[in-house]
């Protein structure tokens, strides 16, 4: 059984680039998990060096305890897939005793709609200790872990049901990739995105979208994982062929532009399709500023923000666009957290068994934000804004909130 | 605003984006990784060897050979980048670029360097010292027998010797860890609390006017922590840098990565750079790597600083060609065959000498003029040093960054 699932391209993929590594130490230096706790040995312990000994078994459990960031294949020096080697053979681990919960929480889009219809109950029922209690207890999600935050309409709802915009859109037409957190939870960013694209001149196409099967691939549920993702690639690609597809889900694009073929080995031309085409939504702003096209006519945000790039933009190997889009409306201060990671790392930090750690990874992100700015943090993508707002008290918020207001939109 | 792009995240493109950054220009960084300064000790090497035991190197750097990169860049170029290097690290890189230190290694053998971390510096002993060599049981990289033996057999540059004993102390840097990376004990020195510890357990072993060495993992983050652990202990205390993860070598790429961002560098990393675009002599684009699809970066002006042969900059196919692997630049000491000989235990291996030719401005050259006008190289991709046996990689890299830099902003 454990064998079989070793035996797929990604792994094949990532295996190659095992002999590469020269111990150099670089990973283990810059593993945010492994400096909060001895229970992790190590990005190179359990990766490269472990692999080798690796023949369809596990050698070393302390795998589980990897938070699948990704920060170790982004410093490695030698091109070694740390991150992925590591993600496959927990896949390979976890196999035969799944966790229940771990199946549940990659169900996000389940999640999202059956929330949504009783968003003020779900609202109160996640923020009710007692109930959180009993969560913890049977499906072990940690009572304290940042959760959803349940709205009463979906994006599709208000996209839908909207006014459609006369035009003309001399931009020509994007499509709009929102994600299931940006459908059911961040609905206000999905909203944001789409008035900044259409008050640039863009006619927005929202076609009917799955999920992109990260959760499930972060689990180690890589069937499950390659069936929503490549369904994603068929709703992304009916709405027009060659159409620049714009994203505000940070890690999605993600799993999209290389995690579904890295990790999972997913070998499709959909997927290659859609993941060449598809652009996170500042590093879109900023390609169009480095291309002269950006109005900078934004006005003036005299507020000194903290800004966090999460692991899952940094690995697309794009820098941190949104930090180069900001600069460009007047007064407005963003400092770089320079944190590697907020400790969430999609699921993880929900999980009753590493709550704690993911704390740790995330403390000094939580100090840097508190001593910045008591009313505002910035961050691309979702599950970090959860895990920042409820471990700092700062509102955390997409970076299209202040285009947006800088366009004089809101 | 002019941009420049620097290719490589070492001491040389560090230094390189820092220096044109304060010079006004846009600057992007590109780099694969995080840059291999931190697997280094954290000292600025200038000159150690020639092959004698250099006491100044300024002094020695214009004596050099002349296919040597010093000979292009001068004593005044070395002088002007320890210079700038002091500023842009104040409080982590000091020394005196006429006089080397003499600082013991994690083999007890002593090492010329020419600016060091203020945490090193009671290391450069004097003649009739006694030093106590302190390990930590759960730190196996740092063996204090070896290290105290060998130290207290070697006679100092100036004559004389030291005396020195060897003793462990058994703290753990985290609870239930038995074999701690330095790193993991230089989170927990970070802590004063652990400081007050470790000197409580350490002072009854020490003798009256002992110089105390330690690993150097002695706080990554608070700058205090070296000052601090010697106040509580009465002794001058001493870092050892150690092998990777060498938490000295960490310090100086931490530190000299916030000034570039401080200074409005913008960084892109984790890809590597593949190709570029010219016309005629003039670069006009880099790309990345980036997956699935490429993504380009224009610039006008171009600073290599990817590294030598085990950064991947240079590389050998299996018929002993050699290329510069990003521009497919001329290079000079090829022609010295074989540039592998077997005898490795004997002469200097021609391949390490291998690498591109300068001009003044650090301009790559092939035929005798400029390859192309506006890409300069610095740092290991330099022909003419073998910069680990003479110990003059550091200086090389941070005067070339530092001349390419500056020609640059002339340019722009």
């Amino acid at each position: 059984m454990a064998t079989e699932g070793l035996e797929f391209a990604g792994h094949s993929l990532s295996r190659a680039s095992l002999d590469a590594c020269v111990k150099c130490t670089i990973c283990e230096t810059q593993c945010p998990v492994a400096a909060v706790t001895p229970l992790f040995s190590g990005p190179k312990y359990v990766g490269p060096q472990a692999e080798r000994f690796r023949n369809g078994e596990s050698v070393d459990h302390s795998l589980d305890y990897c938070s699948s960031c990704g920060t170790c294949t982004l410093v490695c020096p030698q091109g070694v897939q740390i991150a992925e080697l590591n993600s496959q053979a927990r896949a390979v681990m976890k196999a035969d005793h799944m966790p229940l919960r771990d199946r549940l929480i990659g169900q996000t889009v389940l999640m999202g709609k059956a929330m949504t219809p009783v968003a003020p109950i779900a609202r109160a029922a996640l923020n009710n200790k007692p109930i959180r209690k009993v969560m913890e207890a049977v499906v072990k999600v940690h009572a304290d872990a940042p959760m959803p935050p349940p709205q009463s309409q979906t994006f599709e709802g208000w996209f839908r049901k909207r006014p459609t915009p006369a035009g003309p859109f001399p931009r020509g037409t994007v499509v709009f990739f929102h994600g299931c957190a940006g459908g059911y939870f961040e609905v206000e960013t999905s909203k944001k995105s789409v008035e900044v694209l259409e008050h640039l001149g863009y006619q927005v196409l929202v076609p009917k979208q799955g999920c992109c099967g990260l959760a499930q691939q972060s689990n180690g549920l890589f069937a499950g994982a390659t069936k929503d993702v490549l369904k994603l690639c068929d709703d992304l690609r009916a709405a027009g062929k060659d159409l620049t597809i714009v994203s505000s889900s940070g890690s999605c694009t993600g799993m999209l532009k290389h995690e579904a073929h890295e990790i999972m080995g997913v070998d499709d031309e959909r997927l290659k399709d859609v993941g060449t085409r598809i652009v996170d939504m500042m590093e879109f702003l900023l390609d169009l500023h480095e291309a002269g096209e950006l109005p900078t006519n934004f006005a003036p945000i005299g507020m000194k923000v903290p800004y966090h790039a999460p692991c899952q933009l940094k690995s697309q190997g794009i820098g941190k666009p949104a930090l180069e889009v900001l600069r460009l409306i007047p007064e407005l201060e963003v400092v770089d957290s320079g944190a590697i990671c907020c400790g969430i790392a999609g699921t993880y930090g929900l999980k009753k068994e590493k709550y704690d750690v993911a704390q740790a990874v995330g403390k000094p992100l939580f100090d840097m934000v508190k001593a910045t700015s008591s009313e505002l943090a910035l961050c691309d993508t979702e599950t970090c804004r959860w895990q920042i707002e409820k471990s700092s008290g700062v509102k955390t918020e997409h970076p299209i909130f202040l285009i947006h207001r800088a366009y004089g939109l809101s | 605003m002019s941009r420049v792009i620097v290719i490589g995240a070492g001491l040389a493109g560090l230094v390189a984006a820092n220096r044109l950054a304060d010079g006004g220009a846009e600057v992007l960084l590109l780099s694969k990784g995080i840059g291999g300064l931190q697997l280094g000790q954290g000292t600025v090497d200038v000159l150690g060897y020639n092959p004698q035991r250099v006491t100044n190197p300024i002094k020695a750097v214009a004596e050099v050979a002349a296919e040597h990169p010093y000979a292009t860049i001068g004593a005044q170029g070395v002088l002007t980048a320890l210079g700038y290097l002091k500023e842009l690290v104040p409080d982590l890189l000091v020394g005196d670029p006429e006089a080397n230190y003499h600082l013991p290694t994690a083999v007890g053998a002593l090492r010329p360097t020419c600016l060091a971390q203020p945490s090193m510096l009671a290391g450069n002993l004097k003649a009739g010292s006694s030093v106590v060599v302190v390990g930590l049981r759960r730190l196996k990289d740092f063996q204090p027998e070896l290290i105290a033996g060998n130290l207290g057999r070697t006679e100092l540059p100036d004559g004389g010797r030291v005396a020195a004993r060897a003793i462990n102390v058994d703290i753990a840097a985290r609870e239930g860890e038995i074999d701690s990376s330095g790193l993991a004990f230089a989170h927990a020195f970070d802590v004063p609390a652990f400081r007050q510890q470790f000197a409580d357990l350490l002072a009854p072993l020490l003798k009256d006017g002992e110089i105390v060495a330690l690993p150097a993992v002695i706080g990554l983050k608070d700058r205090q922590a070296h000052s601090d652990l010697a106040a509580k202990l009465g002794h001058p205390v001493f870092e050892i840098p150690l092998p990777p993860p060498s938490v000295a070598g960490l310090r100086l790429n931490q530190a000299l990565n916030a000034r570039a961002l401080a200074a409005g560098v913008r960084m892109v990393s984790g890809v590597r750079t593949v190709g570029f675009a010219a016309d005629g002599d003039r670069i006009l684009n880099v790309r990345n790597a980036t997956v699935p699809a490429e993504r380009e970066y224009r610039a006008d002006a171009f600073v290599l600083a990817t590294g030598g042969f085990e950064a991947g900059a240079l590389a050998m196919d299996s018929y002993g060609t050699v290329t510069e692997t990003l521009f497919g630049l001329p290079l000079v000491g090829t022609e010295n065959t074989p540039l592998i000989h077997g005898d490795y235990w004997g002469a200097e291996q021609p391949i390490f000498s291998v690498g591109v030719g300068v001009d003044s401005q650090m301009r790559v050259l092939g035929n005798g003029k400029p390859v192309y006008a506006n890409l300069r190289a610095v740092g290991d991709v330099i022909a003419g040093s073998t910069r680990w046996a003479e110990k003059s990689g550091d200086g090389v890299a941070a005067a070339s960054a530092v001349l390419a830099a500056d020609s640059i902003l002339k340019e722009l």
